[in-house]
């Protein structure tokens, strides 16, 4: 019964990820696109997807949010949101774990490995 | 009217309605949401493709909740093939860059005719007033593979008013299938969910419900798997993924709430000619017809 529970508890806890994620995620989107009103970038007469420069990596990321600069703040959000399903595969670990199942410990823990792996190639491969 | 507000409200607009046309249909947004984008918006393809990937995260994480919840997922069978699904990402993120965009426009228009057949079989269905067969016969011999890993499962329906249970079989095959829907998802900004259900529904012998509940847990994570490498690249532009992420995600919630309740067989007729011809045009313009 206790073993159940646990599972129960996990269940919430992945749960509670998953929303959390979308919800603040959507949230700082909205915020970023506030910025963008309130610093006239829609009444740029220019196409949306080429003349206005973006973070690209996350240092620049950083210091475009320290300047408020919306596309950053926009960007945050999205990194948010791409970053729930990881931090799901990460919470699921420490569930398996609960379960003492270590065989989907492993299982669970070559997932994030080739995700973190993705993300660290994604750079220095471009 | 300046051209970004424009085309920025052209965006929220074409991803409202893809999503609510998508689950409508069954479909993930990202299906249609792409060729709009490429085809009536000149978005450049791995713009649109980043987007997408933005849209399915957003609406899958969304929706995952409830399946888990439910126990309607199976998540030892969806992390077990999420292996594979997220080597399929990986590998078909680093192929959009190194792919010629026809490459890609016919690559996509494949995926998208072959994801509308079991769209299209449902509509003929309900046209003859039956319900489809749901699943593949069920199978009490397990394989070696499914016990050792543990995959087997149940659920209860309250359509059968019994607890369903099921062993899965063919365990090697199905998750070639899922790598395959791997490389789908991360090339072309998709959630690749028809080949996920189509690896556990008529491969691996779970029942339908299992399937697309299980595919939609793992969408999130494949989607996951190819963004984190367009933004590592960045090719994740915001001013295009926001209207769309928000477009999507507002659009599929409202698809699956207000319109079954409003929308008859013809809506579903109508959205389903209208994909098709975009899946063709997809096609013609990666083969350089009609340029």
């Amino acid at each position: 019964m206790r073993a159940e529970d646990q599972a129960r508890r996990v269940e919430r806890a992945v749960s509670l990820v998953l929303r959390t994620g979308v919800g603040l995620s959507a949230a700082v989107i909205l915020l970023g696109l506030g910025l963008l009103v309130a610093k006239g970038i829609f009444s740029n007469n220019v196409r949306i997807d080429a003349a206005i420069p973006y973070p690209r990596d996350l240092a620049a990321l950083a210091s475009g949010l320290l300047a408020l600069d919306p596309a950053s703040v926009i960007m945050l959000g999205l990194v948010a949101l791409i970053a729930t399903p990881i931090a799901r595969v990460a919470v699921s670990i420490l569930a398996f774990a609960l379960e003492r199942d270590w065989r989907y410990v492993a299982i669970t823990a070559i997932v994030l490995a080739i995700l973190v792996a993705g993300l660290v190639m994604g750079k220095a491969l471009g | 009217m300046s051209i970004f507000l424009l085309e920025f409200a052209q965006l929220l607009f074409v991803s409202l309605v893809a999503g609510a046309a998508g689950s409508l249909l069954g479909l993930g947004g990202g299906i249609i949401i792409v060729p709009i984008m490429t085809l009536f918006l000149h978005i450049d393809f791995r713009t649109a493709a980043g987007a997408s990937l933005i849209a399915v995260i957003a609406t899958s994480s969304g929706s995952a909740a409830a399946y888990v919840r439910d126990r309607l997922a199976n998540i030892r069978v969806g992390m077990l093939l999420e292996i594979l699904t997220a080597l399929g990402a990986v590998t078909g993120a680093f192929l959009v860059s190194r792919l010629a965009g026809p490459v890609l426009f016919v690559a996509f228009a494949l995926v998208l005719m072959y994801s509308l057949v079991p769209t299209g079989q449902k509509i003929v269905s309900e046209l003859r007033g039956r319900a489809i067969a749901q699943g593949t016969e069920q199978s009490a011999a397990s394989s070696r593979i499914a016990l050792a890993l543990r995959l087997e499962g149940s659920y209860f329906d309250p359509a059968q008013g019994r607890v369903v249970e099921y062993r899965l079989r063919r365990i090697p095959l199905g998750a070639a299938i899922m790598y395959i829907a791997g490389l789908a998802s991360g090339m072309l900004g998709i959630g690749s969910g028809v080949f996920k259900v189509l690896a556990m529904d008529h491969v691996m012998g779970m029942p339908i419900k299992s399937s697309t509940a299980t595919s939609n847990f793992m969408i999130g994570v494949t989607a996951a798997a190819s963004a984190g490498i367009y933004f590592g690249r960045g090719d994740i532009d915001p001013f295009v993924a926001a209207p769309v992420a928000l477009g999507v995600l507002v659009g599929s919630m409202l698809g699956a709430r207000i319109l079954p309740k409003i929308a008859g067989v013809g809506i579903r007729i109508a959205f389903f000619a209208v994909i098709a011809v975009i899946s063709v045009q997809m096609l013609l313009s990666g083969l350089g017809v009609g340029k």
